[in-house]
């Protein structure tokens, strides 16, 4: 009955608004702050473009049409307000400043929205706007310096290159650290695939990186165990759910949103460069080495040299070659996005393109995102829903690494060799350079290139009823896969290569999941106050990938790309792995009065990668939360706020697949020396083989595990215009399944168990702060502090290191090593005597020689830091970002190369002055004399003085702090938009990487060349970071 | 409303319940879990080839004055630089988890399937191996190496054990007679193309088996020669070694990309391949010979010798193709090697050097003069320019000195027949101090000598508590004469 007046009541409505006339509103806008009045806020007529500003005074005048009676009014740093007009023509409108609400609601695991208050561990939300139009294609890179918890490195400047995140530690010592990442409820892949060898590789993506950050809604962010349980296994590592776009809070508007913005993009130079001495070694001219140890510029007799080609060419400084080599680049990102709907029923279509020019000549990364979804209540009360998105990337990158690349080659070219001066190949288009043994930098960008073309497509469906007011039932499909075709072309007289080779690869992988959901809600149960929700939830769960490639090489044709120009084929493969998850789970919530809350999950999984008869594993969490200002109502003016949380969480974390049995593995020695692979084509027969692989399996994995406690504890002050977020948490991994190191005279390397513990320990802290907030001006303050102290307390029996698996070069191995954190670097250490002090060969007057198998260094940060700043000021807006990376080390093979190559600056300044090492010499047994062997400036820069490629010489501090964001937005007063078809506009400029300050290395240390994985901290020989900075449009319709 | 429950629940029931199909996948679809005997050898031999032409035979060439290193470990070599970073992938993928583990299997594969051909060959082989791994490095892990989770930190068997048999330790010589002896027994299958060394020819295995028995004697000739006579009398007793070049015991590759033979590889294909060159002290001693296999062994691109001293540290001569470096003789015309594991020549040096100091049958002048027939025959010498030299240089073809000057000759011709295979090379040199090797340049190691055995490798000394350092200076058991 109700029902049906409200009805009538409605039509009766909509028929007077129908015959009403179109009317004249004036009003004025006042605040608190500004009882005169607030100049500036907008007014717009709800469902139209139709709008006005208030003027110096605070009023406003603006023609309502007929049939509208809704103003929105907003204004930056207040709360947006509706106003029913009804009938009225004269309006004094009320705005109340945006106190920063600690009740705000986040996305949880399952995607289920909560209550800030209600969690008792921690969970961080970033709003779209945060990420959205920062010069910046990876949304990974945007979160840098904004989340407390979280490490984010990207691996280097070149497009597409991938980004390392980790949330509080690394938790397994072999096994995936990132974490899970959840697009609208679609479990992501953002694997990197580096199927390439990292140590010479091309630095392909992390698959997030198909991303388009202009659709990103909200980003949430669960750090712990205890957060992320629901998702299982998979979260392990903690997860980040992304919610995209959609038309939900439209209100039955529709609304086109165009974005574009234009950046450029400038490497940052490896290093400063000595201009003094020239090609050689020794003080001669030598023709075809690398090293600018030759004679000083205009010493008679070497005004001008013959080069290898025999030329004579003038013998003199060049400018510094990183400015020349590397290029501008350019990001270009558009899009347009259709929305409407109201939050029953709703849609949204987009399309994004992203096209960059790389700052390696001929590098680039293209990506289109094309989505539509939208969702339905239907009459007989079903919800359901779905989005698919399609997105098709392509990127393409010169190879880089140690030596044959163009990367390994710009840190090792002498001083007086003309780089782009001179033709850098010859009418057969091979390469002409200093050396025959390596190509010309620009000639291997051209000829040395790797490329990847992704099609992915990823979507849901999701069917969801309200059985009662009690009970919903949903079930979710959700579906993402993609393929990603390479090709890594090396054409004839590549120095890796000198016959040419064509490696194509196609790579595959898909993820399903089926999830249902029940869910249940019971008010006032037991008794009043206390309200409860249960959760059930199943997830059925699939995983494929499949890599299969083919090796063409000796090359007949120059520059035909394609396997059918290859005179033999090498490293043909196929791999192919699937596993299968089921897990079932429960959450039951508590909450008593709205301040205290309880939460207990468990969950079962049961895994196909684990022995079939031992595959279960259970895992159980809880978390508690409590309001102490309200439970206790001891809110103050001054105190606002007080929460304490504390939750205890233990995830199980399945084996990778395939691991239990000892295997047979296609025959295979040697490295690039000199190597074979079977089949073997051996006098016209081609004979078959198979080796014992280096690892033997184990059929009685089980599990590993991660146990987390967490405490934590949220204030608010003056209303919650300040407010602190702490948490400590500690978190032991135990059980972990590993390839434990064995004497290789056992026949094998390793040995697949489970064994060893690993702790991680932390402190997170947010401070934010509305500093001043008036309708004019405005100060948001926000600073995240993040400490991790990782620690493996132990590995196997008897085994105190071993490598981290991937890709090492022999003598420098990222490792775990027990009482160590996760990721030292082993390598050669300097000789050193008991109390500390360096020894030095008394015969030469270099350091005695240095001791294998030590850490030298450690890669992870002593602790993290953002500060950001939001200043709004009418209609502008201009944000900072200032974060710093303290402590923590890199190893680098670009910096050893510069330095013993004599091209760095400092090697040039007083070269013809002996040099003395610091340490000291043993004169008998256990007695010393401080080290006073003069050595030429070659040698102490050189492999015996302060270190070579594989020795502790190569570690740096990579502490930086830098202003790593910077945005300004202008938007347009709706003013001037009043007879245009648009909506809102506004304009930006942004930078990223402006300025930083590194003590400890000469260039911008957040480089890890190996990208995206476990392996952390190597810099050898890829490509540099970049800055970048444009302007950034975005209007509606 | 309770319908609704009966419904949900079944669905849940349904879902859990057919798990134990949907769960079970793990077998493994990239990698097969058994395989056969003829998969198996070839990559086991190959193994074997690798061990001793590839980063040893670097070594061993080097360190024996054969070839000068210009750059990277080679240059380390010549200057005696040696530590546990070295051949550890040799130790560890090119030998233990490489050739010998792979024998071991096909011994398992091929006693499933009653093939004790392959058995015999392989343990022909896997005693070469093992053989090879001692003589580098002295003692190893023998006797509890190669068993897997079974035994993760092996001990160490002495040299002398591994050799001469010990307590619940088997000799190397009574491995190669089981292996004889499984030679001669019914096989159902047997070797094909799948054998790169015969092609399944178990007559030349047989000799084979015999001749490896002489080398091994020959090793311990200087430290045990009551033993060695006696064995190299059991060999000749049999009389079934090596008869002719055809009999040598060589690993044939081919010349594509990826099949190629080590020393192919590293003297002209890979980025390594100017990391040394052909010594010009070896150029110098045949030269001082007038030996005909000069120009064969060496190349000459431009028409004359470039090479440099060893130990030398000055500019290198340029442009590096110019280098002579090792010739198709040692690395086939495109790569295809062979590997030269034993010789004929080699087997007849060893009768010579026997005959001239243990007393064994026959006569060493003979043997001698056959060694060398073989040797420029292999080159492909014709036996016209053979008889040509021999009669040109009667001083350096006859046994006319003393017994330690003709021990001399017998090693120093010996030396050069076994040019490509350094590690052989090296053991001569270490046991008999022959040819006479004056040092290097700018020499450094640990104390200026002649390294006379491998560290063993860090990853050794990391993992296994039972490792010791030993440094390269300190002979091995057989080695017990110094120079």
């Amino acid at each position: 009955m109700k029902k049906i007046l409200l009805c009538f009541v409605m039509t009766l409505f909509t028929v007077l608004s129908v015959v009403a006339q179109s009317r004249t509103v004036t009003g004025r806008v006042t605040s608190e702050d500004e009882p005169e009045g607030v100049p500036g806020a907008n007014i717009l007529v709800r469902g139209t473009s139709l709008g006005t500003v208030t003027d110096m005074d605070g009023r406003f005048s603006l023609d309502v049409p007929e049939g509208r009676d809704v103003l929105v009014v907003s204004f930056l740093g207040y709360t947006t307000q509706e106003v029913n007009i009804g009938t009225r023509t004269q309006l004094d409108i009320v705005i109340r400043a945006d106190v920063r609400a600690l009740g705000e609601v986040v996305v949880t695991a399952q995607g289920i929205e909560r209550d800030e208050r209600s969690l008792g561990y921690s969970v961080q939300s970033v709003r779209g706007d945060a990420i959205s139009q920062r010069s910046e294609p990876n949304v990974l890179n945007s979160l840098q310096g904004k989340v407390a918890g979280v490490t984010i490195g990207a691996a280097s400047g070149a497009p597409g290159a991938s980004t390392n995140i980790n949330i509080r530690g690394i938790t397994s010592f072999t096994g995936n650290n990132q974490p899970l990442i959840v697009v609208d409820g679609i479990i992501f892949s953002n694997d990197t695939d580096n199927t390439q060898n990292t140590l010479f590789g091309s630095q392909p993506a992390n698959r997030l990186a198909d991303i388009a950050p202009e659709n990103i809604e909200s980003i949430n962010i669960l750090k712990g165990p205890a957060a992320s349980v629901l998702y299982g296994s998979r979260a392990s590592a903690g997860a980040i759910i992304i919610t995209t776009k959609t038309g939900r809070g439209l209100e039955d508007r529709t609304e086109i949103t165009v974005t574009s913005s234009f950046n450029l993009q400038n490497p940052i130079r490896l290093a400063e460069l000595q201009d003094q001495y020239g090609q050689g070694t020794q003080s001669n001219y030598v023709p075809t080495v690398s090293p600018s140890w030759g004679p000083r510029f205009g010493t008679p007799g070497f005004e001008t040299v013959e080069n290898l080609q025999g030329e004579i060419v003038p013998y003199r400084a060049y400018p510094n070659h990183f400015d020349q080599f590397f290029q501008q680049g350019r990001i270009y990102q558009n899009g347009v996005s259709i929305a409407s709907g109201n939050i029953d029923d709703n849609f949204i279509v987009s399309m994004n393109t992203t096209n960059q020019e790389g700052i390696i000549p001929n590098s680039r990364f293209d990506r289109y995102n094309v989505q539509v979804g939208g969702n339905k209540l239907l009459n007989n009360g079903v919800k359901v829903g779905g989005t698919v998105t399609y997105v098709k990337s392509f990127q393409r990158n010169s190879t880089s690494g140690n030596a044959g690349s163009p990367l390994g080659q710009i840190t090792r070219i002498p001083r007086s060799f003309d780089l782009i001066g001179r033709p850098f190949q010859d009418e057969l288009g091979q390469s002409i350079y200093y050396t025959d043994a390596q190509n010309h930098p620009l000639w291997s960008t051209e000829n040395e290139i790797f490329e990847s073309n992704v099609d992915r497509v990823f979507g849901n469906i999701n069917v969801g009823y309200d059985f009662t007011d009690w009970l919903n039932v949903s079930y979710r499909i959700t579906a993402d896969t993609y393929t990603d075709r390479r090709n890594q072309t090396l054409r004839i007289g590549s120095a890796r290569a000198p016959q040419g080779e064509l490696a194509d690869e196609a790579l595959f992988r898909s993820e399903l999941n089926g999830d249902l959901l029940i869910n249940m809600h019971k008010a006032g149960i037991f008794f009043e106050g206390l309200n409860a929700n249960l959760l059930l939830g199943q997830n059925l769960n699939q995983r494929d990938f499949q890599r299969i490639g083919v090796v063409g090489e000796g090359l007949t044709i120059p520059g035909f790309d394609n396997v059918s120009n290859a005179s033999v084929f090498t490293n043909s493969l196929e791999l192919t792995t699937r596993r299968r998850l089921v897990g079932h789970y429960a959450q039951l919530s508590l909450d008593y009065r709205e301040y205290l809350f309880l939460e207990l999950s468990g969950r079962v999984d049961q895994s196909s990668t684990l022995p079939q008869q031992n595959n279960a594993y259970f895992y159980p969490s809880a978390a508690l939360s409590f309001v102490a200002t309200d439970a206790l109502d001891i809110e103050t003016e001054t105190l606002s706020y007080i929460k304490l949380r504390a939750s205890a969480a233990r995830v199980g974390r399945d084996a990778d697949p395939y691991l239990l049995q000892t295997l047979f593995v296609s025959g295979s020695y040697g490295n690039n020396v000199a190597n074979i692979n079977f089949p073997l084509s051996v006098g016209g027969a081609s004979i078959p083989g198979f080796g014992v692989s280096t690892r033997i399996g184990s059929m009685d994995l089980t599990p590993e595990f991660v146990t987390s406690y967490e405490v934590g504890l949220n204030l608010g002050f003056f209303e919650n215009r300040f407010g602190l977020d702490i948490a400590y948490f500690n978190t032991v991994s135990t059980n972990q399944i590993f390839n434990v190191a064995i004497s290789p005279s056992t026949g094998f390397d390793t040995r697949t168990t489970n064994i060893g513990e690993m702790r991680n320990r932390g402190i997170e802290a947010m401070l934010s702060a509305t500093i001043i907030n008036t309708p004019r001006f405005r100060w948001d303050a926000n600073f995240n502090f993040t400490r991790i102290r990782n620690e493996v307390t132990a590995i196997a029996p008897g085994v105190t290191n071993s490598n981290i698996p991937g890709d090492s070069f022999s003598g420098i191995a990222p490792s775990i090593a027990v009482g160590h954190p996760y990721g030292v670097i082993i390598s050669t250490a300097f000789p050193r005597n008991a109390a500390g002090e360096l020894l030095i060969n008394p015969l030469t007057g270099t350091f005695a020689p240095g001791v294998p198998g030590q850490v030298v260094a450690n890669v992870q940060p002593n602790w993290l830091g953002g500060l950001t700043n939001n200043f709004t000021f009418g209609n502008f807006m201009l944000s900072t970002l200032i974060d710093a990376r303290i402590g923590g080390e890199l190893y680098s093979f670009g910096q050893v190369d510069l330095r013993t190559g004599g091209h760095i600056d400092y090697t040039g300044i007083d070269r013809d002055q002996p040099r003395i090492l610091p340490g000291v010499i043993e004169v008998e047994e256990g007695v010393y004399r401080p080290n006073n062997i003069q050595i030429p400036a070659e040698t102490y820069f050189g492999a015996g003085g302060l270190g070579g490629l594989a020795s502790e010489g190569a570690v740096f501090d990579a502490t930086a702090i830098r202003l790593r964001e910077i945005a300004l937005n202008f938007t347009l007063p709706s003013r001037f938009l009043n007879n245009t078809p648009f909506g809102e506009a506004s304009i930006g400029v942004s930078g990223r990487n402006l300025l930083f300050w590194a003590p400890g290395f000469p260039t911008d240390p957040e480089l890890n060349t190996q990208g995206a994985g476990n392996i952390q901290g190597m810099d050898l020989n890829g490509p540099p970071q970049v800055r970048n900075y444009g302007v950034n449009l975005r209007f509606t319709l | 409303m309770k319908k609704l429950i009966y419904i949900l629940g079944a669905v849940i029931f349904t879902a859990s319940t057919g798990c134990s199909d949907f769960l079970d996948i793990n077998e493994t679809p990239n990698n097969p879990v058994a395989v056969t005997p003829n998969v198996l050898l070839p990559v086991a031999q190959a193994g074997t080839a690798f061990a001793n032409n590839n980063e040893l035979n670097r070594f061993g060439s080097t360190i024996t004055s054969v070839t000068a290193g210009a750059g990277n470990l080679p240059a380390r070599y010549d200057i005696y630089n040696l530590d546990g970073s070295d051949f550890n992938n040799q130790w560890r993928f090119e030998i233990y988890n490489g050739a010998l583990i792979t024998y071991e299997e096909v011994i398992n594969a091929a006693t499933e399937i009653n093939s004790p051909s392959y058995i015999g060959i392989s343990k022909i082989m896997k005693a070469y191996t093992w053989a090879l791994t001692t003589d580098v490095w002295g003692d190893i892990p023998y006797s509890e190496a190669l068993r897997g989770e079974e035994i993760v930190q092996p001990r160490l068997d002495s040299q002398e054990e591994i050799y001469m048999g010990g307590e619940g330790i088997q000799s190397l010589f009574d491995l190669v007679r089981e292996g004889l002896a499984d030679l001669d027994q019914e096989s159902l299958t047997n070797p094909g193309t799948d054998d790169l060394v015969y092609g399944g020819d178990l007559e030349r295995w047989r000799r084979a088996g015999y001749s490896l028995m002489l080398k091994m004697a020959n090793t311990i000739s200087k430290v045990r020669p009551d033993e060695a006579r006696q064995i190299i009398e059991e060999v000749l007793t049999a009389n079934n070694y090596m008869l002719s070049n055809n009999d040598n015991l060589s690993v044939t590759f081919g010349s594509a990309v990826g099949s190629r033979a080590p020393i192919y590889e590293w003297t002209y294909v890979s980025i390594f391949e100017n990391d040394m060159m052909i010594s010009t002290r070896f150029v110098n001693r045949l030269q001082q010979l007038n030996d005909p296999r000069l120009p064969i062994f060496v190349t000459r691109p431009n028409g004359i010798y470039v090479t440099i001293d060893n130990g030398f540290r000055g500019t290198l001569p340029q442009p590096q193709d110019t280098w002579s470096r090792f010739s198709a003789y040692a690395t086939g015309p495109g790569g295809q090697g062979p590997v030269r594991l034993i010789t004929y020549a080699q087997t007849q040096f060893i009768l010579a050097e026997s005959a001239l100091m243990l007393g064994t049958p026959g006569n060493a002048q003979d043997y001698y003069q056959t060694g060398i027939r073989a040797s420029m025959s292999l080159a492909g010498l014709t036996d016209e320019a053979i008889n040509a030299y021999f009669l040109a240089n009667p001083t350096v073809v006859t046994l006319s000195g003393s017994q330690e000057e003709n021990l001399e000759k017998i090693i120093t011709q010996k030396y050069i027949s076994l040019f490509g295979n350094g590690i052989e090379q090296w053991n001569d040199w270490r046991r008999t101090g022959y040819p006479v090797l004056p040092d290097h340049q700018n020499v450094v190691g640990i104390d200026g000598t002649r390294p006379v055995r491998a560290q063993y490798v860090n990853q050794e000394l990391e993992r296994n508590p039972n490792f010791q350092i030993v440094l390269p200076n300190v002979p091995v058991w057989w080695d017990v004469t110094q120079n």
